[in-house]
């Protein structure tokens, strides 16, 4: 297995945020850890990024311990749900900082900025400033500078919840594009049941810091593992489009909001 | 003029007060000299009708007791503020006519003569002021003094001997190279004291010779302190050794506490009259005018004023006075001419302003 | 700026026309007052100095302006050189022991904010006494402890006790910044590889940059207006500031001084239209991203190389420094030295109670009025200026910050000018000095507010009116309460400013009236430091305790609406 979690523990304090976790990933794949708010999961991406210390069990990542290593030195990235771009920099600026840290010459690194910039469709913006961009297009900076370090591992946070709805849709599908182009391993963590079928090869149902169910999709969806994560899934019905992919996913109404 | 330390305060002004009553007894008795039985007659009965608030600029707070007494003999409340004589004059001109003070007390008489010629003050005249020595009373009456400053040396013992250097006991020692940068001594612009020196020295040796004297002294003055009490703070906290500074009781109190030393100089000592005048268009012009002749009419009030200063120069201003005795003798006093205090003023600190600015320069 | 109400009010009735109306009015007498009152008390007397240095007997002359030009070129350099050494080595501390700080957390991080707090609030010229007793000629540390022979009173001495002295203001505002950085930026450099010395170089310090290039620009300012400190300790060192001070109370040469501060204004202008544009890059810079977290800065300055081990050498440095200052302060009130032999004594605390309780009761007072009506003040003043773009709000900005830039002495003279006759005499009243703290306090309290406006979304505001709430109402209802984090600063500073500046009311006070920190200058001036430390420990005493009970009903009332 290239990502492998065995029994990571976290608390705060008294409150064990996340108990006992195990999951397992092979290279190339996308990894959609799923839960509702307070489940453990942006903790979990906390402990692979290396910006928190589990209490106890192990990180190997393509069979290399990283449990104990800071950030810096995890061949492993990150694209935040605030996205974290430096204000004070360029776009570019932005995407090439990784670079600086991987000896790479100036005009190279420049090249396989404007590389990326152009990857995720951004080539015309390579000298603007963060706070001159619209917020798709940040996240789209944002990406890039994640990838263009050619992590390992690239760790999503809830990227594209602060887009609407139409975005939303389109960055979904060029981040699979991307992910599939550059056959990156991912894990992303999401709370919409919709993005996590559409996106994942893998997915991982959180509750109360405990994995509740762990395997393809479709498979969960299908056969869901207890009570909690059918109606936590909540499927009503799937839409596919015509080359076999999926379209939608409609809800069955909740009957505690009704 | 100075802030004292409390508890010899309090007990000064209880020896002086005992000796100060058994003093003026005697002299209302026999009612043999005139000049003691008027002041006491015009005073009590000629208080006028009197209201209100007295606000007092004075040099210090210590004059409590002094104004209280002319509260109990008026019912005129008295509201004091302590402000240096420069920050009166510039608050005067700033007023432009409408003061926020009824009387002025203390400060050295350079600047009651400027306030004057400003048209600043109100003219006071009253019958016991024929009493009053001509020299340290303004001839029209827009000020008297109420007293006078003197200027010696105050040294640090252990500064000194930690230099191996003996203390100077004239203006002329003070040349002396040895001495170099360990002399501190107030801008005389701000401090009328050191305004004094200057313009005693000047008079004494004559311009051209005093000019060059304080171009000699300039090579050992550290620095011109812009507060007039400088000198003596740094010399008691040993950052100086030598300090040329007004002396009074409060300097003997210093001399009690720390390892330093008054010295009067054996060459002369410069002195200034300290002024008192009333605020032209004050508010309370009626009441401060009194207060004037209350306290010049009344040896009682006079020595009261002077346990308080803790100076005796009073005696001076008013030759005849009883119940005060002169603690130094006149001969050592500078010849000074005071009517040429006002008129050269500008004239000097510019120059001294000049010479200071020299060295300045050379830093 | 008087918007038709939107199209669900066209519906209202009558009365709720006539409640509206009656409202604007309302709102638009608030804005008159407001600006009315900025034109007297700030432009005002600020015109009777400019007029006053042209004032000659014979009509109108630039002689006084001739005169400091020939005479006083020296002073005007002495001025910008000791401003720029003061700025830089000021900066220097402010963004070392800033950084010291937001890296800290605990006790450390409690202990340091508590020596910066009572720094604050601490009266300058007990500091300036207490710098000659640990450093002096024969100071407790440079001689007696380091045993060197060196004389502080000179520029150095000037530059270095001023970078000391307004290090705690500018370091809160560093903190205040640094609090304010996105983590997730920080994370995100650290994810892409950079070690905690790069993020301090290509993260921290460049957003921060133009919080640093405010810090210069304000403290070279306040270096040019401050007089105290080369008074007390320049030596034959005189800067303009100094010259003004010894022009007034030595010459009283209104004329010349008024001029002199004339030559402040320039430089202190122009630093004032470069500050508006720092601030607006700054906020850029930290307000650019509003879905930021902001956690605090996680950095670890042991593991920053060289600029970690400056950042923790000058910061303990200065914290020391602080300690033995304040700790010195403390002692001198209860210390006595007779013939060289320190001994302990409550002397100078009977005299302090018996003879200024009353001085210190009333400072208290006036204090409390200037916090509260100044912090009021402030906070609708940053409304019509940032929300409701006032016409010539960029003038109306540049006067409430003018007062920054006038040494206090200056301020108070103008006062004294532009209130002496009817119909606004107010010379010889409370009035006169309150208003005085009040506006001369304005420019900081307003740029509190403003910077907490910023905090509070348009889009609020936008929801009460367009629930019908008139424009009086939403200042009420949704500005004041949210500007309440911005309160406490301003009352906090307010407070301590009328307590412990003197400048300005040093001529303004009245007899009858005193106020303790006068009472403290009086002291420090007739040489009793005994007395003048114990006032001023009893003010810093006095102003915490006053804070942290502001502090304390704020607080508990907030939680207790949240419950």
């Amino acid at each position: 297995m290239y990502l492998e979690l065995s029994h990571l523990q976290k608390s705060f304090g008294d409150r064990a945020v996340v108990q006992d976790l195990s999951l397992s990933l092979e290279q190339g794949e996308l990894l959609c850890i799923l839960g509702a708010s307070g489940c453990g999961k942006t903790t979990t991406l906390n402990l692979i990024g290396g910006f928190l210390r589990p209490d106890g069990g192990q990180i190997l990542l393509d069979g290399q311990d990283i449990t104990h290593l800071p950030p810096e030195r995890r061949p492993v990235t990150t694209v935040f749900q605030s996205y974290g771009l430096f204000p004070h920099m360029t776009v570019l600026q932005n995407v090439m900082y990784g670079l600086k840290f991987r000896s790479m010459k100036k005009s190279e690194a420049r090249e396989k900025g404007l590389r990326y910039l152009e990857l995720v469709g951004l080539s015309d913006y390579a000298g603007a400033r963060i706070y001159e961009i619209s917020g798709g297009q940040q996240q789209r900076v944002a990406l890039a500078r994640a990838l263009i370090v050619e992590p390992k591992l690239c760790l999503l946070d809830e990227p594209f919840s602060n887009l609407d709805a139409a975005l939303r849709v389109k960055m979904r599908r060029e981040l699979k594009a991307i992910q599939r182009e550059l056959g990156m391993t991912m894990v992303f963590v999401t709370h919409d049941q919709e993005e996590a079928l559409i996106l994942s090869d893998r997915m991982a149902i959180l509750e109360g810091g405990r994995l509740r169910q762990y395997g393809r999709p479709l498979d969960i969806y299908r056969h869901p593992a207890d009570d909690f994560v059918s109606r936590f899934l909540g499927l009503e019905e799937l839409v596919w489009r015509e080359d076999g992919s999926l379209l939608k996913f409609i809800r069955r109404p909740d009957p505690q909001e009704a | 003029m100075r802030k004292k330390l409390p508890i010899l305060a309090l007990t000064l002004a209880l020896l002086l007060s005992a000796c100060g009553q058994t003093a003026s007894e005697p002299s209302a008795t026999p009612a043999a000299s005139p000049e003691a039985s008027v002041p006491v007659e015009s005073e009590t009965p000629q208080a006028p009708e009197l209201s209100g608030t007295m606000k007092v600029v004075a040099t210090s707070d210590a004059y409590g007791p002094l104004f209280d007494a002319f509260t109990a003999d008026t019912g005129v409340e008295v509201e004091v503020l302590s402000m240096s004589s420069g920050e009166v004059l510039s608050r005067l001109r700033a007023e432009g006519g409408t003061p926020s003070a009824d009387l002025w007390f203390g400060g050295g008489v350079d600047s009651f003569m400027s306030a004057k010629d400003d048209g600043l003050l109100e003219q006071v005249t009253f019958d016991a002021a024929d009493e009053l020595d001509p020299a340290y009373k303004d001839a029209d009456g827009y000020w008297y003094s109420k007293g006078i400053t003197i200027v010696g040396f105050l040294v640090n013992n252990t500064l000194l001997s930690e230099l191996g250097l003996e203390a100077p006991q004239t203006w002329t020692d003070l040349l002396d190279s040895q001495y170099a940068g360990e002399i501190i001594m107030s801008n005389p612009a701000v401090s009328g004291t050191n305004y004094a020196v200057v313009n005693a020295i000047l008079q004494t040796m004559g311009e051209e010779e005093g000019w060059n004297y304080f171009e000699a002294l300039n090579d050992n003055i550290a620095y011109y302190s812009r507060r007039g009490s400088d000198p003596s703070n740094r010399v008691i906290s040993d950052e100086y050794a030598i300090g040329i500074t007004y002396l009074d009781g409060t300097i003997d109190a210093l001399v009690e506490q720390y390892d330093v030393t008054a010295i009067y100089p054996t060459d002369g000592i410069p002195w200034v009259p300290e002024g008192v005048a009333v605020f032209k268009d004050a508010e309370n012009v009626e009441a401060a005018k009194y207060f004037v002749e209350w306290l010049f009419s009344s040896d009682e009030h006079l020595t009261q004023l002077a346990e308080i200063d803790q100076k005796t120069g009073v005696k001076i201003i008013k030759p005849d006075m009883e119940g005060v005795e002169l603690s130094f003798d006149t001969s050592i006093l500078m010849e000074e001419d005071l009517s040429l205090f006002g008129s050269q003023r500008e004239a000097i600190l510019e120059r001294f302003e000049a010479l200071m600015g020299d060295k300045a320069a050379d830093e | 700026m008087n918007n038709p109400v939107h199209t669900g009010s066209t519906r209202a009735s009558l009365r709720d026309a006539l409640v509206r109306v009656g409202n604007n009015g309302a709102d638009r007498l608030l804005l008159l007052m407001l600006l009315g009152s900025i034109c007297l008390f700030v432009f005002w007397p600020i015109l009777c100095i400019l007029l006053r240095s042209f004032a000659g007997e014979g009509g109108p002359t630039a002689q006084a302006y001739q005169e400091v030009w020939s005479g006083y070129r020296a002073n005007l350099f002495n001025s910008l050189f000791v401003g720029a050494f003061t700025a830089l080595f000021c900066t220097l501390f402010s963004v070392c022991t800033a950084l010291f700080i937001s890296t800290r957390r605990g006790w450390v991080r409690l202990a340091c904010m508590a020596v910066l707090l009572i720094s604050m609030v601490s009266p300058p010229f007990v500091s300036s006494l207490a710098y000659i007793q640990l450093y002096g000629r024969r100071g407790w540390i440079t001689y007696r402890l380091l045993g060197l022979t060196w004389d502080p009173y000179n520029c150095w001495g000037v530059i270095w006790m001023q970078s000391i002295s307004f290090v705690p203001l500018n370091a809160l505002f560093l903190i205040g910044l640094l609090s304010k950085l996105d983590t997730d930026s920080l994370q995100a450099a650290r994810d892409l590889g950079a070690q905690p010395g790069a993020i301090l170089r290509d993260m921290v310090l460049p957003l921060l940059r133009p919080g640093v290039l405010v810090t210069l620009l304000l403290s070279f300012v306040r270096s040019l207006a401050d007089f105290e400190t080369p008074v007390i300790i320049g030596g034959r060192f005189s800067t303009i500031a100094s010259e003004i001070y010894l022009q007034l109370v030595g010459y009283s040469d209104l004329e010349k001084s008024a001029a002199m501060n004339m030559f402040l204004l320039l430089p202190a202008v122009a630093a004032f239209f470069l500050y508006r544009r720092l601030m607006r890059r700054s906020d850029q810079l930290f307000l650019g991203n509003s879905r930021s977290r902001q956690g605090g800065l996680s950095l670890e300055l042991r593991r920053c190389g060289a600029a970690g081990v400056l950042c923790t050498t000058v910061s303990l440095l200065f914290f020391l420094m602080m300690v033995l200052q304040y700790g010195c302060i403390f002692l001198s009130g209860f210390l006595k030295r007779t013939k060289g032999v320190y001994s302990f004594t409550l002397d100078y605390w009977n005299t302090l109670w018996s003879r200024d309780a009353a001085t210190m009761g009333r400072s208290v007072l006036y204090a409390l009025i200037v916090a509260l009506a100044g912090t009021l003040f402030a906070m609708v003043f940053a409304y019509y200026m940032d929300r409701r773009r006032v016409p010539g709000r960029g003038l109306f900005d540049c006067l409430v910050t003018l007062p920054y830039m006038l040494p206090g002495s200056c301020f108070g003279i103008g006062y004294i000018l532009a209130f002496n006759h009817e119909p606004l005499k107010l010379t010889g009243t409370a009035a006169i000095v309150i208003l005085n703290m009040l506006f001369k306090q304005l420019p900081t309290t307003t740029k509190i507010c403003s910077a907490s406006l910023a905090q509070v979304p348009e889009s609020l505001e936008r929801a009460a009116r367009d629930l019908g709430g008139s424009r009086l109402s939403v200042l009420r209802d949704v500005i004041l309460p949210g500007l309440r984090p911005a309160f406490l600063s301003c009352f906090a500073y307010n407070f301590s400013s009328s307590m412990t500046t003197a400048g300005a009311i040093l001529f303004l006070i009245n007899p009858g009236k005193k106020l303790a920190v006068f009472q403290l200058f009086d002291a420090v001036y007739t040489g009793n430091y005994a007395l003048a430390s114990l006032m001023a420990s009893s003010i810093i005493v006095i102003v915490l305790a006053v804070e942290g009970l502001v502090y304390f009903i704020t607080w508990k009332g907030a939680s207790r609406r949240v419950s």
